[in-house]
Formats: structure tokens, C-alpha cells, sequence
């Protein structure tokens, strides 16, 4: 029988998919990995070591542990940082699954002998003429075919989504039929390295902020900022403007920012102008099958969770795209990727640098 | 599970546990009670701490009972508190039972300096010398490495430190069982053992002291061990220690011989099928039975893995529940480069260990390497 490595995190998605992968009859093995070093003497990832172990246990399965703390640090915090200094926003989870997840841990499992990998995500795959298909989940709450854009044919081929097909209160239930701890152990939010730690805390540990003001579209000035990395497009919180509404038509949201001059440009209202753009340019395009698409029907998001929307390509060069959409997007952020669909099928994606009006 | 990890802890010896079991059952008197039941208790215990001490060429009452080698380590360094002269000699590759404690002792104010080592894992006597200071009270060597097995010279130490009025302390909890130990001969002040990992059971320990004028007890409250360590005692344990002891003092000649002769059917097993090996620590001079070796350009955590996949039990460098795989400070103190360090497994044979098990461990080894 195949033998897989499952990536165990502690949480309840990856305790339910290894159980299906053991009633499938699967020779099944966790693996548990360890991406980030605490300043501290005291492991956060310890108490999801720990949770993991109950779940392996009850399982009947071994548990094994592994770094890549270096790796990680290297390939995605790093990247993470310089998308922040250079006043854009990352996202270091997309970049965690196709340097960290589908490329260290799985050659590493292949190593222990693995013949496969499996992980707790909410996608699909399926074999079509040759070649490898990522899917959406069937939740279509929570879908992460977003985060897994980046995928090769190779990485797909090489894991198995058990819980692709089934719905978050599905694995849930199964869960606590298992007699897992953490059947009801609250979803992760956010970005996995700063957890539920303040973020301005944790990014002025790395980068210096630089304190400028804040202005309208028009030039006038409204208030001060902290730092242009601690905001994003469209943010409409924390921006500490007095004068206006924090809701309704007098709030204010950031429509841009000005990195030369160190100014966060906002406008009032949700429905400003300058909230919503029609095109976005983007580099670093990857397509899963390897080639671009030859459908017309195709429909982007311009962020997790975001709609998709109908959208058309036109190739800048062999990494660049520009995206114009039928309707205006709301607060497209540079350093976000584009993801592109045809129906349920994630066909791939590529980094936001640019939207417009 | 085929077991080569004695260094890490060891399995009870069946002696051992048949008396725990029946002490655990039988015996519930507390000790410091003065009805027969007490005092069976009381005698038990008494019993123990003459074996343990017997086996380290002590007298009984030099010898007080701990939860282990690292509340031993903490007793004598927290004593210094109340001492006049406040600063520590000791080395970069001590047990973190020390190097933390001297740590956290530094906020409070016990300076310390830690001595280098030599490729080999050695102290030097010379090193030790200098950095003695004027306020020195304190010099703690362990008498083998956890890791590389290197032996230190810390009899030679004690000589040079009683001259000058230091006391010495040495972290024993590796060797009893391994090599002789006799705390006259050492000359040391305090001596700290463990008794898990004689094939005793966890969670006890012993401090030997030579005067217990210059210690103090950690834990207050009754009035046992003569005041230097409060709590019911763990009878049981104490039992099982103190037989423990007397059995690895009797069988210390055949331990040693049989360790030897694993570790050597070991390495030349090893070295026909995988010449490229590094051993690690002081070859002539550290415990038999332990094996550091560095397998260039393999990491020790797949290395590892695979192994305990056929059933074998290793241990790689030192590692943190959740998977760290640091380099081990060890062996960087020892000068070996991340690159070594981290393709590194210790090996450590045991009592439970057979010459057949040695040959299925090279066997699943050649097929792992040269795969």
C-alpha cells in the first residue's frame, strides 16, 4: 500500500485528512512541521506539537517533527520583509506552500521514504487528459485553491487533499466522532508567524517605521501615519483620522500610498473613486498546467475571499500580465496575487504590481 | 524497538522494578511516622542511601535524595546565594542543568566563567586555572560528556582548585555503571547522579557532598534529608535507586567489557560499508558504549527517522519536542562546523543490547547509506 506523509499542524483539518487517507488504507505517517523560531526559550509551536501527538495517538500513527525554520526564514520571511519596505502587501502563506510545504517538506518526506504527501487543505485534484487539475474545495466557505495557485504539475501529482470534498462542519463532526481534543480548536487566522500578536508590534521588530502624514487625494492634510507599511489599500480601520464617521459616508479609507513623499493618500466614503480600479498589471505569472489557458471565460480574485470576477489577459511578456476586469474591483493591494479560474478550476496566478483607475 | 540510546535514559532493570512494585504496594508508611510502618519506610530508605553511596565510595550521610541530576546541579549552585565568595568556573559543554542555572544565577549575582574545550571535548587544566579569579568558590567539570562521552580530568582539577579553597562539583550523572567512580579518590566536593540512567527509575537522584556546611536546601518545609531537601520521599524510587546502584557498582568490570565490545563491533562494522566516518569526542579517553559519528553530507533528523521507521532508537543532536534540529553546542563548542554537526547521530549501547542487535542496526545502517 502507498505510503503517505501527512503535514500535521495541530488543527482539526489535518487530523481529519489523515484519518481518511488510514479508513482508506493507506500506510500513513504525520509529519509535524516546524517553520518559525521563537525569540524566546518557550515554543508556541509546542502546544500544536502536542495537540498533533493526541491526534497521531488516538490515530495510532507515528508522529515525527521536522524544521525548516532556515528555510523558511530565508525564502518567505525574507520576501515577506522587502514586500513590506517596499510599501506592498505580501502574502507569505502562497510563497509558505510552493518554497516551504510543496518543495522542502515534500522532498523531505519523500526521503523518509514517502511515497506521497497529504495536507489539510480545502482543494481538489483531478487527472484530465494527462494532466493535473487544482480544484476549489466543495466549501465554498473555505475554499484555499487561492493559496495553492503556485502549484506545478509535479507538486499536485505528488499530494492527495482528503478533505477537498467535504464541509469545514463535516470535518468538524468527524473529528469529534475520532475522539480528537481539538475538534473544536478555533480555524488560524492571519499569518501563521505572528499568530495573535499585534502587527505593528511584530513588523517594527524588523523594519524601522517611518512616521508621515496623511492627505487626501487633493492634498490636504488630514492626519498623521506610523509607518506606510502598517496599511493596506482599502483599509478602513486604525487610521485614526478625527472629523469623520468611522462608518457610513464620512469614513475614511486609504486609496494609495505615496512612497517618495512618505504620505498615506485616503479619500472619504466607500464608494470613492478612488477605491476601485478595472485593470491590474502583475509579474511572476505561473500557470498550473504549464501553459496559459485558451478560454475566454475566465474569472480572477484579487485576494482570498474576494469574488471572482470576469476578467480578461493580455500578456505583457512571458512573466507579465496585465488584468482588465468587466467591473471595477475594490482596493486591488500590490503584493497580492491575482488568482485565475475557469469554473471550479484554479488554473493559476500571479503577483499584483500594479492596479489603476 | 531495538534500543541504542542508554545515554538518553535507560530501561529499569527487572530487579529493579519487582521491588518498586512491592514497595509501592506494600510499604505506605511516611517515613518520618514513628509507628512500624514509618519505620519500615524509614529503614527502606536508609538502605537505599547506603547502597547509592557504597557505589561512589561515600559515606552514608554524605548523601541526601533529589528528583534527579538537575535538582542535584541546582542545589549546589542556588547554595552559593548564601556563600561569601560568589563567582563560578565550569565549561562550554556542561549539561544545560548547569550552564541555565549559572545563567540565571548571573541576574542574581554569582558570576561565572566557562572554559573552552579542545576538538576533543577536553577541559583544560591550564584553562581552568586561569580563569580562576580571587573570588572563585566554586569550580563544577562534569566527569563525562553526554554527548561525546569525553572524560575530564577532574581529579587533577580538584587538586589544583583544593589548593587554592575552592570547592569542586561534578556532574556525574553519566558515568555510574561506566567507570569507576570513588569521590575520595576524585577529591570533589559534590557529585550529582541520576538514577535513570543507571536502569534505574526516573525522577531520583543523589548529591553527594563532601561537608554540608556549604549547602543549603532548595525546597522548604518538613525536616527531611536532614533539613537540605523538604518532601515526603519518593520510598519506591529510592528504593529502586539504591538497588539500582548496587547492581551497577557489581557489574561494572562485565558492563564495561560488554559496552566495549559493542562499540567496537560497531565501528568496524560501520567502517566497512561507510569509510567516511567521523567520530567524535576523545576516542581514548571518554565512556565506553557511547558512539558520536557524523555522517558527511546525510542529516541527522532523516537519518534519524529512518532508523526509528526499522524499529531502532538513536538520538541525533540535542532536539526540542517540536523538531528542532539545531546544531548541538557541543560539538560546535568542540569546533565542528554546522555542516558536520548537523549530519550527526550518537549511538549509545546498553545493557539491553545484544551483539545480534549490534548486526541489525549496521544492517539497516548499510542499507540506509548506501542506498
Amino acid at each position: 500500500m502507498e505510503h503517505i506523509a501527512v503535514g500535521m499542524s495541530g488543527g482539526v483539518d489535518s487530523a481529519v485528512a489523515a484519518s481518511i487517507l488510514i479508513e482508506k488504507g493507506y500506510d500513513v505517517e504525520g509529519l509535524f512541521m516546524k517553520n518559525w523560531e521563537e525569540d524566546s526559550e518557550y515554543c508556541n509551536a509546542e502546544e500544536d506539537y502536542k495537540d498533533a501527538l493526541q491526534v497521531c495517538d488516538t490515530l495510532g500513527i507515528p508522529l515525527r517533527a521536522v524544521n525548516f525554520a532556515k528555510e523558511y526564514w530565508e525564502r518567505v520571511f525574507q520576501n515577506f520583509l522587502d514586500e513590506y519596505r517596499s510599501g506592498r502587501t505580501p502574502n507569505p502563506d502562497i510563497l509558505c506552500n510552493t518554497e516551504i510545504k510543496f518543495k522542502e517538506f515534500l522532498h523531505y518526506a519523500q526521503d523518509l521514504g514517502a511515497d506521497k504527501i497529504a495536507t489539510g487543505h480545502y482543494v481538489r485534484s483531478k487527472e484530465i487528459a494527462g494532466k493535473v487539475q487544482l480544484l476549489k474545495g466543495l466549501d465554498p466557505g473555505k475554499d484555499q485553491s487561492y493559496f495553492l495557485y503556485g502549484l506545478n504539475q509535479e507538486q499536485i501529482c505528488s499530494a492527495l487533499f482528503p478533505i477537498g470534498d467535504l464541509e469545514k462542519q463535516n470535518v468538524r463532526d468527524r473529528a469529534e466522532k475520532l475522539g480528537f481534543d481539538i475538534f473544536d480548536k478555533k480555524d488560524s487566522t492571519g499569518i501563521c508567524f505572528i499568530g495573535e500578536r499585534d502587527f505593528k508590534e511584530f513588523l517594527q521588530q524588523y523594519i524601522p517605521a517611518q512616521p508621515g502624514i496623511i492627505v487626501t487625494s487633493s492634498g490636504t492634510k488630514v492626519g498623521d501615519h506610523d509607518g506606510l507599511m502598517y496599511y493596506t489599500l482599502g483599509q478602513r480601520k486604525g487610521l485614526g483620522i478625527g472629523g469623520g464617521h468611522s462608518d457610513g459616508e464620512g469614513a475614511w479609507y486609504v486609496l494609495d500610498k505615496d512612497l517618495e513623499n512618505n504620505e498615506l493618500i485616503v479619500g472619504q466614503g466607500h464608494d470613492h473613486a478612488g477605491l476601485y480600479q478595472k485593470r491590474l498589471t502583475a509579474s511572476d505569472l505561473h500557470w498550473i498546467s504549464g501553459e496559459a489557458p485558451n478560454s475566454e471565460n475566465l474569472k480572477a480574485k484579487i485576494r482570498y475571499r474576494a469574488q471572482d470576477a470576469t476578467c480578461r489577459i493580455t500578456k505583457l511578456n512571458n512573466t507579465e500580465i496585465s488584468v482588465e476586469f468587466e467591473e471595477p474591483r475594490f482596493a486591488i493591494a500590490p503584493g497580492q496575487s491575482v488568482v485565475f479560474y475557469e469554473g471550479d478550476v484554479c488554473l493559476g496566478g500571479a503577483v499584483i504590481d500594479k492596479a489603476f483607475n | 524497538m531495538t534500543y541504542f540510546d542508554h545515554s538518553a535514559t535507560t530501561p529499569v532493570h527487572p530487579d529493579v522494578l519487582d521491588l518498586m512494585h512491592s514497595i509501592q504496594k506494600d510499604v505506605y508508611g511516611n517515613p518520618s511516622s514513628l509507628h512500624s510502618q514509618g519505620r519500615q519506610a524509614k529503614s527502606i530508605i536508609e538502605k537505599a542511601r547506603k547502597q547509592v553511596a557504597n557505589s561512589i565510595g561515600a559515606a552514608s550521610n554524605q548523601v541526601i535524595f533529589t528528583s534527579g541530576g538537575t535538582e542535584a546541579n541546582n542545589q549546589v549552585f542556588w547554595s552559593l546565594l548564601n556563600q561569601n565568595k560568589k563567582h563560578v568556573v565550569s565549561d562550554t559543554i556542561e549539561h544545560p542543568a548547569v550552564l541555565k542555572t549559572l545563567t540565571q544565577l548571573a541576574t542574581l549575582g554569582i558570576d561565572h566563567d566557562l572554559v573552552t574545550v579542545s576538538e576533543k571535548g577536553r577541559v583544560s587544566i591550564p584553562g581552568v586555572e586561569s580563569a580562576i579569579q580571587e573570588n572563585t568558590r566554586l569550580i563544577s567539570i562534569m566527569l563525562a560528556n553526554n554527548e561525546v562521552g569525553t572524560i575530564q580530568p577532574v581529579k587533577e582539577i580538584t587538586e589544583l582548585a583544593h589548593e587554592k579553597n575552592i570547592l569542586v562539583h561534578t556532574d556525574a550523572v553519566q558515568c555510574l555503571g561506566k567507570m569507576p567512580i570513588d569521590v575520595n579518590d576524585l577529591g570533589v566536593d559534590f557529585l550529582s547522579l541520576s538514577a535513570h540512567k543507571f536502569y534505574g527509575p526516573k525522577g531520583i537522584g543523589i548529591l553527594y557532598f563532601k561537608n554540608r556546611e556549604s549547602l543549603s536546601s532548595l525546597m522548604m518545609g518538613g525536616g527531611q534529608e536532614g533539613g537540605l531537601r523538604a518532601g515526603t520521599e519518593n520510598i519506591a524510587s529510592i528504593a529502586g535507586m539504591g538497588l539500582a546502584a548496587e547492581l551497577a557498582a557489581t557489574r561494572l568490570d562485565h558492563h564495561i567489557e560488554e559496552l566495549r565490545s559493542f562499540e567496537a563491533q560497531f565501528k568496524s562494522g560501520l567502517h566497512s560499508f561507510f569509510p567516511n566516518t567521523n567520530f567524535n569526542g576523545d576516542v581514548d579517553n571518554k565512556l565506553p558504549g557511547l558512539v558520536n559519528v557524523s555522517f558527511l553530507s546525510y542529516r541527522s533528523d532523516i537519518l534519524l527517522a529512518k532508523l526509528d521507521r526499522a524499529g531502532m532508537a538513536v538520538s541525533s543532536g540535542s532536539a526540542c519536542g517540536a523538531g528542532d534540529v539545531k546544531p548541538s553546542g557541543v560539538l560546535s563548542e568542540m569546533g565542528v562546523d554546522d555542516e558536520i554537526n548537523i549530519s550527526t547521530l550518537r549511538f549509545s549501547f546498553g545493557a539491553s543490547n545484544t551483539s545480534g542487535q549490534v548486526d541489525l542496526l549496521l544492517s539497516e545502517l548499510k542499507t540506509i547509506l548506501t542506498d
